[in-house]
């Protein structure tokens, strides 16, 4: 019977560790060549923060969402993403950013996800040439002037595992697609006052919807009273819906209400009187609700 | 008969012995190798722009030249592209200029990623 030979076994085994302590620890495979998906979190906010410029600057969606895919997000998750880094920037004081990943945001909740997919992340392990194929649209939307997509179906929640399409093809020529167009404001859809000891005298509050009823955040609401204006933002008390905007009127004043992105102006308010059941006065609030049509 | 010791056993069989135990040793350091970097490689996150390949890293430059087109700040580019790292900001995007002119991207967007060179060019001759 033939002994086992356990000391060259034993070698092996003391080999294969060794190998697998210098792979792992002491010269692991260098990292080149990676992919957004991989990037820390606060360089995919950069990330995000380009496409939405770039967005802003060309009303490409489609080229749009596909970048957001390369960031590991489906559509929906990536509204969520868009919203939530829109309200840090608001906090942080960067506005110009923050509305542009607002827009971003609420153009995916209305847009329309493309029927054909760009090509899969995965058809570009082989380093193939990326040929960006989404349309470059022209001109950009002025800041203040509303969105409106025609044609608006939900967006549904697709999962986007698709990057730039890659292609040896020449890239197709650009055509003009989904340019954010003038009109369809907002809508104040109510305006109550309201009266409620629990609440702040005279609180304005604001509510934006989206077409499809989400709350959006990031909307810059613009309050002007004689000789005055202020702007104030929705999302920054999440505890209160990332739709939610407030702001404290003073008594003796008339304001005028209306949102940036453009919408109906709501004029000629003013802190309301109210009573409590002990027969007492104060001043109550006035509730607005704006909706996409 | 005497028992068989250790200095019984020919030369012959220690040197093969010993010629298995190596090779075991070879080959088990390049089975850990092959475990270690193709099996099973160490898997990475938390990673920075500067190792993002470089159609990726030509498509982020893409982004900045498309928002630069509206813009025209060559100083919120050039933040922008910070984000690669040491490279000068009009390097940055001369490169990917490079190679998107080297894949064959469409016109419209080697113009855009042009002109963002040159603007970030003039721009860093002001700096």
């Amino acid at each position: 019977m033939k002994r086992i030979p356990w000391g060259v076994l034993l070698t092996l085994l003391a080999g294969f560790a060794l190998g697998l302590v210098y792979a792992w620890t002491i010269n692991p495979l260098q990292v080149y060549d990676s992919e957004p998906v991989a990037l820390r979190a606060d360089f995919k906010d950069d990330y995000r923060s380009a496409i939405a410029a770039s967005y802003a600057a060309t009303g490409n969606l489609p080229r749009a969402l596909a970048r957001l895919s390369l960031l590991g997000n489906s559509t929906s998750t990536s509204t969520e993403t868009l919203n939530s880094q829109a309200q840090r920037l608001i906090a942080a004081g960067e506005f110009a950013e923050a509305d542009q990943l607002a827009a971003l945001a609420l153009a995916l909740e209305n847009g329309t996800v493309p029927e054909s997919l760009p090509s899969p992340i995965s058809t570009l392990k082989n380093n193939p040439p990326l040929q960006a194929s989404a349309a470059a649209t022209f001109p950009p939307t002025p800041e203040d002037i509303p969105f409106q997509f025609t044609e608006t179906p939900q967006a549904t929640d697709t999962e986007l595992a698709a990057t730039q399409p890659v292609t040896d093809n020449p890239t197709p020529r650009p055509t003009r697609t989904l340019i954010p167009t003038v009109g369809a404001p907002f809508a104040l859809v109510s305006q109550d006052p309201i009266c409620d000891t629990n609440l702040p005298d005279g609180l304005l509050q604001v509510l934006v919807f989206s077409s499809s009823r989400r709350q959006v955040a990031g909307a810059r609401i613009i309050i002007t009273w004689d000789n005055g204006e202020e702007q104030f933002f929705t999302g920054l008390k999440p505890e209160l819906g990332n739709g939610y905007a407030d702001y404290s009127m003073s008594p003796d004043l008339i304001y005028t209400v209306r949102l940036a992105a453009g919408s109906d102006i709501a004029s000629g308010l003013a802190a309301p009187t109210c009573q409590t059941p002990a027969g007492e006065s104060f001043q109550g609030g006035i509730k607005l609700t704006f909706q996409q049509p | 008969m005497p028992p068989v010791t250790c200095s019984d056993i020919h030369p012959f069989m220690k040197s093969t012995r010993l010629f298995f135990i190596l090779i075991a040793l070879v080959a088990g350091i390049g089975l850990g190798l092959a475990y270690g970097w193709v099996i099973d490689p160490v898997e990475f996150f938390d990673l920075t722009p500067d190792t993002l390949r470089a159609d990726y890293k030509t498509d982020y430059v893409l982004m900045v030249a498309e928002a630069y087109r509206t813009e025209e700040d060559p100083g919120l580019a050039a933040r922008r592209l910070a984000i690669f790292g040491s490279q000068s900001p009009s390097a940055i995007a001369a490169d990917s200029l490079a190679f998107a002119r080297a894949n064959s991207f469409a016109d419209s967007d080697i113009a855009l990623i042009q002109e963002l060179v040159t603007a970030l060019q003039a721009w860093s001759g002001i700096q």
